[in-house]
């Protein structure tokens, strides 16, 4: 009687860890399967080399907006589901803080484009993306990562008034490794575009027709 | 012990002919390669010059690879009489925005007109780099031919068949004298070659070096072009 009781009581805790051991797996398994269906995060990461131009005489207020901190583009498989979740704001805003202070002989970031005039500035600049594409290998077919960005620059008075508004794009891409990650070539194709993105509105900041017009007085 | 024997003298086989194409194709899977050199002007480099090469990345359709860039400038720093090679990637980092794939001069004219920069000069003085060398081309590799097919299975496993494809390379060197700010001369190298992938059991590349061979044709008669030779 005590005997048949101990090899019940083994068996009832054989079965206990059984159904223990049998949910982790299903666990790990819904887990696996579940990272599978989730998209990947890619968070752009790059470093920006300080241009070489001669800095305007002139204070300018930078005012990043909450659309371009957490911008973040989803690329989509062709059935629809979220595949990749790119997150570039950051790495703008690294840019943009490494450029400008090249440009301008002050720069000053705002947290509200209306605090301008306290802060002394003698314009606001308000950049933003418009849109982001992602050129895939294996969507494009060819053997690199791209990555197209169009830009849409705002620079006004320190009292809101228009002085320009114009339109910027970059593009970057970098070769397929064989043994690289989709990840890391989202990554350098993205960091390829906002270095064209540096290059390009370091040199052209002066020559935007409404740019121009605007520091011609200021600069004689 | 019968079908044990069969298959090591199958695989005796295999081993021979593998090693009799190996020893041929060995022989057919070289490499051609071309040198055109034009010169436009005196070259000479002091003791204490540098150059840099840098690749052209301008184009939609392919990218002058760094490793290629790299390679050259490896071979012009080697032995007694090396040149001072500034890396590529310092170079265009020092001197953002003005050599990136959208701004980088395109003609020796341009060159000129970036000099008036002071902020340019003034790096360019840092370095004391004497020659700009512009790389641009590619490898392309066509014609392939032939199929390998591998199987496995409780007996042991192999691949049989056979592959060949042709790889081309073409660049050309297009040098710069800072000093002078006029194009000096231009090397083109061509080269071809053809590869082959023999397989009895074991899969044998025989990879005709194509680009390699551009690269260090091209590094010896670029270096003896900037020296003056």
């Amino acid at each position: 009687m005590e005997q048949a009781v101990r090899s019940e009581f083994i068996s009832s805790g054989m079965s206990s860890s059984r159904r223990y051991c049998r949910s982790i797996v299903l666990l790990l398994l819904a887990m696996v399967a579940l990272n599978a269906c989730a998209a990947r995060s890619v968070i752009i990461e790059g470093s920006y080399p300080t241009p070489n131009i001669p800095p305007l005489p002139m204070t300018l207020g930078v005012y990043y907006s909450d659309a371009i901190r957490d911008y973040v583009y989803t690329e989509r498989t062709d059935a629809g589901k979220d595949e990749y979740l790119v997150s570039s704001g950051a790495s703008h805003i690294a840019l943009f803080n490494t450029v400008l202070p090249a440009m301008f002989q002050q720069v000053v970031v705002l947290d509200d484009p209306a605090m301008a005039n306290e802060r002394g500035v003698d314009a606001v600049f308000i950049p933003d993306i418009d849109e982001f594409q992602l050129g895939m290998p294996q969507k494009t077919r060819l053997d690199s990562y791209e990555v197209w960005v169009k830009y849409n620059m705002r620079l006004t008075a320190p009292d809101g008034d228009y002085i320009a508004d114009w339109v910027m794009t970059a593009y970057g891409k970098t070769a397929q490794q064989s043994f690289g990650s989709a990840e890391s070539g989202i990554n350098d194709a993205a960091v390829a575009a906002l270095r064209d993105l540096a290059s390009n509105f370091s040199i052209s900041f002066t020559n935007v027709p409404d740019v121009r017009d605007w520091l011609q007085p200021r600069l004689q | 012990m019968g079908t044990t024997s069969t298959m090591a003298g199958l695989a005796r086989i295999g081993i021979y002919l593998t090693g009799v194409l190996t020893g041929g194709l060995g022989l057919a899977a070289c490499t051609t390669t071309t040198i055109d050199e034009f010169r436009q002007g005196d070259t000479g480099i002091d003791i204490g010059e540098s150059i840099v090469i840098l690749g052209r990345r301008q184009g939609a359709a392919y990218e002058t690879r760094e490793e290629f860039v790299e390679c050259v400038g490896d071979r012009i720093a080697r032995g007694n009489d090396g040149i001072t090679v500034v890396p590529e990637q310092i170079f265009v980092d020092a001197l953002f925005p003005w050599f990136e794939p959208r701004t980088a001069p395109m003609r020796s004219e341009d060159l000129q007109q970036l000099m008036a920069q002071p902020l340019v000069t003034e790096k360019m003085a840092e370095f004391d780099v004497r020659y700009i060398v512009w790389l641009d081309g590619q490898t392309e590799t066509s014609n392939r031919m032939g199929s390998i097919s591998c199987a496995i299975g409780p007996g042991g496993g192999g691949c049989f068949g056979f592959g060949s494809w042709e790889d081309d390379s073409s660049f050309e060197a297009r040098i710069w004298d800072v000093s002078s700010h006029t194009a000096v001369g231009t090397i083109s190298a061509d080269a071809s070659g053809q590869s082959y992938m023999p397989a009895v059991f074991v899969p044998i590349p025989l990879i005709a070096r194509v680009e390699a061979n551009a690269c260090s044709s091209l590094a010896d008669q670029l270096k003896l072009f900037v020296l003056g030779g």
